[in-house]
């Protein structure tokens, strides 16, 4: 009881402790806000990466897959799978419907060729097309030269079906960065470069170039065909946005020669019927890759194991048919991965960088225990002869390790918590406090800032006069201190650390990585107790006589 | 001799042949060289000699505070031998048997004169709270582990694909501590708030606040050391020597640090103690002080040189602080 007493003394009675306490909960609250805006930010690139591919990608590019028909059914078999899309991946040259004198301005473009309807279940391309129709009640809200109002398309209709209904042309799905007029604004929507709302995308014909693929001895010369821009969509992955656009997938074979055909001799056998080149069999429309969901209670990795599985058996029942004179790639040759490997490029870099923040924070723990020790290293010198004291009248070893253990347990566990707290708070709320630095200070925070300033230097010349060296040196610490936040403020005219034009995503995440939150503050709490142990066992090790001789 | 003389023919401490050496760096010196002491139930006992003479040595080995040498003699109470040895347990002997009083009171300054004075009963309960203390540690630590890794499987602490049997132990880890902890700290905070409630609602508190009256600190009892003058100061120090009713008061220059008025008001205080039946053992290097003992046992380079009758003629109005 009287460990509870003491520790409880020690704490409330002294400022020491507040300070530990204070140090402990700064230290988790920085790693908890550090980690919790990587952590949100790697989650919102990941979330939009994977809102355009699925979870499982099996691809073999180039020359495609044949038969992918019969892939998807297998692997939609499977009972991880939930659903799968064809699709094909090139590049293009896509030339915008603006330039200059010289010629419009061409774009090197990834295109993928799609089924929308089949990837709108795979992916979130339906969600992330970006021009919607409008409805009444939006469209009251718009300025009366808005072009969306002026349209009589339904975009996303349209984009689903790869297809401009007006001018019945075959369509094409900008990402959302390929035309340079669309310019993202500070809350996070889009507007127009200069004002040219001439050039807002949809309706407008673009030209796509492709390059088939070289078969045999073959030069095949590259394919260019018109587009109506049908609509644009916002993965909210910069790197897509500015290079994918996306055409219907028989579009894409037809441009690349990879629809279905007939195939002829080429040995020089002439058909005697049609006196032309032997026609020997058929060859198979190809998709470049097929993308797979996974079904609820699986992981990607188990989809991307379960389909290597069903590869190989779709690989092996195409071979065992000797009619098929073109059989799909051999399974070792086949790239079957999850989005996140597909993704590695662009999600791996932030991955790794919040690890290594976490590895780098890490060091505030050392930094608790370091601090928590020096603390009670202080307060066991000092305290040397109540630990003398107490052993004198029964007090036991444990029982003083007790009395500084709880000490530091305590300071850990108010830190911890008033970190966390202070944590959530400023991650919660970590739009606002941006909104408010984009902002010029509010004039009454500066005068109040300069009136204590002047309050405080008023105290100190008070303190000079009647002869107190540290009231005074703590005035004019403090004067010159919020003297310069004021400056500082005045100087302000406002600054945004996080521009959504720059920086992509609208807003700073602002969802606390709680998993973190608690791993900070069990090791916040776990090295000030570590940090208090050493100065504890010294007390229970002092030798009472020696205590009550400390002076 | 006091009244009490009929009561002494047993020992209830006895010090035998006890030697006691420092080690100063390389230097060996030696404070106690055999000295042997018995003191009877009832007795006030005066050790008298100079300064480094080994007296408040020999107070302290009597006491259980320090370790004679490993050949050095031993420690009977009511004929009992007290292991003194290192690692043995004497913190029931310091709590139960003995009180202590020193030449500078050594009061702790952040618990106020009440707190104070009831430490030694308060020190009892400390080890039934260890138990507590454990049961928290382990209840808190369980459940916090629980609600670690349903946290982690089925709260959403952890994205689906990072629910790994890994990354759920790691949460269940630092819930069991953190779990752990906050049982820790609200016991503590418990058993804080029953310790303040005992120091002021129980029967031992009104025996405290009793004795304390009658030391003239009935007005004090609230009050923090360094706002008491040095005879308050002592006069507390008694009365939590004197807390967990020892069978022995041992005083280590009581009235040291006082002025002579002080001093005398302090013996007066010891000897109505006395009178009531209580042992004491008196370390003091002043004859005047020792005048109010039964018995003075002089004590000269480690050794004791004789046993005397205190010499009455030193009255007790002239003795030196």
């Amino acid at each position: 009881m009287y460990a509870a007493l003491l520790a409880n003394r020690y704490l409330t009675s002294r400022i020491i402790p507040l300070i530990a306490v204070a140090a402990v909960a700064l230290c988790v609250a920085l790693v908890v806000i550090v980690v919790s805006v990587m952590s949100g930010f790697l989650d919102m690139l990941r979330t939009s990466g994977r809102t355009m591919m699925g979870d499982v990608v099996v691809r073999y590019p180039i020359s495609g897959i044949p038969y992918y028909d019969e892939l998807i059914k297998t692997i939609e078999a499977l009972p991880e799978a939930e659903v799968a899309t064809p699709a094909i991946d090139t590049f293009g040259l896509l030339e915008m419907p603006y330039g200059t004198q010289e010629g419009n301005l061409v774009e090197t473009v990834q295109v993928w060729g799609i089924e929308p309807v089949s990837f709108s279940k795979v992916s979130d391309f339906e969600n992330i097309l970006w021009w919607q129709t409008p409805s009444e009640a939006e469209a009251a809200t718009l300025s009366p030269d808005d072009p969306r109002l002026a349209e009589g398309r339904d975009r996303k209709s349209d984009a689903m079906k790869m297809r401009d209904a007006m001018s019945d042309q075959p369509g094409i799905v900008l990402g959302m960065h390929i035309s340079m007029f669309n310019e993202r604004q500070s809350d996070g929507t889009y507007g127009f470069r200069n004002g040219g709302d001439q050039w807002w995308m949809p309706g407008k014909s673009v030209e796509l170039t492709l390059v088939p693929i070289k078969r045999g001895k073959l030069s095949v010369e590259p394919e260019a065909r018109e587009f109506v821009v049908v609509n644009e969509f916002q993965s909210g992955v910069f790197q897509i946005d500015k290079n994918r656009a996306l055409i219907s997938l028989a579009d894409a074979q037809q441009m690349l020669r990879m629809s279905s055909g007939e195939l002829y001799d080429t040995s020089g056998a002439i058909d005697p019927e049609t006196g032309g080149p032997k026609k020997i069999g058929n060859s198979p429309a190809r998709a470049t890759q097929v993308l797979v969901r996974t079904a609820d209670g699986y992981t990607p990795q188990q989809l991307r194991q379960a389909v290597e599985g069903a590869y190989e058996s779709f690989w092996k029942t195409s071979r065992a048919d000797p009619s098929r004179l073109v059989q799909p790639p051999d399974p070792y040759a086949m790239t079957i991965v999850t989005w996140e490997q597909q993704l590695a490029d662009i999600i791996g870099p932030v991955q790794k960088e919040r690890e290594l923040m976490r590895i780098l924070f890490s060091i505030v723990y050392i930094v608790c225990a370091g601090l928590v020790l020096s603390i009670f290293w202080a307060i066991v010198y000092e305290k040397t002869r109540d630990i003398g004291i107490l052993r004198a009248i029964g007090a036991s070893r444990p029982g003083i390790l007790g009395i500084f253990l709880i000490y530091g347990l305590v300071i850990g566990l108010l830190g911890s918590i008033l970190g966390a707290v202070l944590g959530w708070l400023v991650v919660s709320n970590i739009n606002s406090i941006h909104d408010a630095m984009g902002e010029p200070a509010p004039t009454w925070l500066i005068i109040t800032i300069f009136s204590a300033a002047g309050l405080l230097l008023l105290i100190s010349i008070h303190a000079a006069i009647r002869g107190s060296i540290l009231r005074w040196l703590l005035g004019v610490i403090g004067c010159l201190l919020l003297a310069a936040v004021g400056i500082g403020l005045f100087l302000h005219q406002g600054f945004l650390l996080w521009d959504p034009s720059v920086y992509y995503f609208a807003s700073v995440p602002n969802e606390t990585d709680w998993f973190t939150a608690l791993l900070t503050m069990g090791g916040a709490v776990l090295f000030s107790v570590i940090g208090a142990a050493i100065p504890a066992a010294r007390a229970a090790d002092t030798d009472p006589v020696t205590a009550l001789r400390y002076q | 001799m006091s009244e009490s003389e009929e009561t002494t023919s047993v020992p209830i401490l006895e010090g035998r042949q006890l030697r006691k050496t420092y080690r100063l760096g390389r230097v060996k010196v030696p404070v106690l060289k055999g000295a042997s002491v018995s003191i009877n139930q009832g007795e006030w006992v005066a050790i008298l000699g100079a300064s480094g003479s080994g007296k408040s040595t020999l107070l302290h080995l009597l006491g259980g505070l320090d370790r004679p040498d490993s050949d050095g003699g031993s420690v009977l109470y009511q004929g009992e031998r007290v292991a003194l040895e290192k690692g043995s347990p004497t913190n029931t002997y310091r709590n139960r048997s003995i009180g202590f009083v020193f030449q500078f009171y050594h009061l702790l300054p952040e618990l106020d004169v009440m707190q104070n004075a009831m430490l030694a009963t308060l020190v009892p309960k400390s080890r039934s709270s260890r138990l507590l203390m454990g049961a928290a540690l382990l209840v808190g630590g369980a459940a916090g582990a629980t609600l670690g890794v349903l946290g982690a499987g089925s709260w959403g602490l952890l994205p689906v694909e990072e629910r790994t049997p890994v990354r759920a132990g790691i949460l269940g880890a630092t819930c069991a501590i953190l779990g752990a902890a906050v049982m820790i700290a609200f016991v503590q905070l418990i058993q804080s708030f029953l310790a303040r409630r005992f120091t002021r609602t129980s029967e031992e508190a009104r025996i405290t606040e009793k004795a304390l009256s009658d030391f003239g600190l009935d007005h004090r009892v609230r009050h923090r050391p360094r706002e008491l003058s040095g005879g308050e100061r002592q006069r507390v120090a008694i009365a939590r020597a004197l807390g967990s009713e020892p069978a022995i008061l041992l005083a280590d220059e009581p009235t040291g640090n006082l002025d002579v008025h002080t001093g005398k008001e302090i013996l007066e205080l010891l000897k109505k103690r006395h009178d009531a039946g209580l042992t004491i053992v008196m370390v003091t290097h002043d004859s005047s002080v020792a005048a109010y003992a039964d018995r003075v046992v002089h004590l000269e380079d480690g050794s004791v040189v004789e046993h005397t009758q205190p010499d009455l003629s030193r009255s007790a109005d002239t003795i030196h602080a």
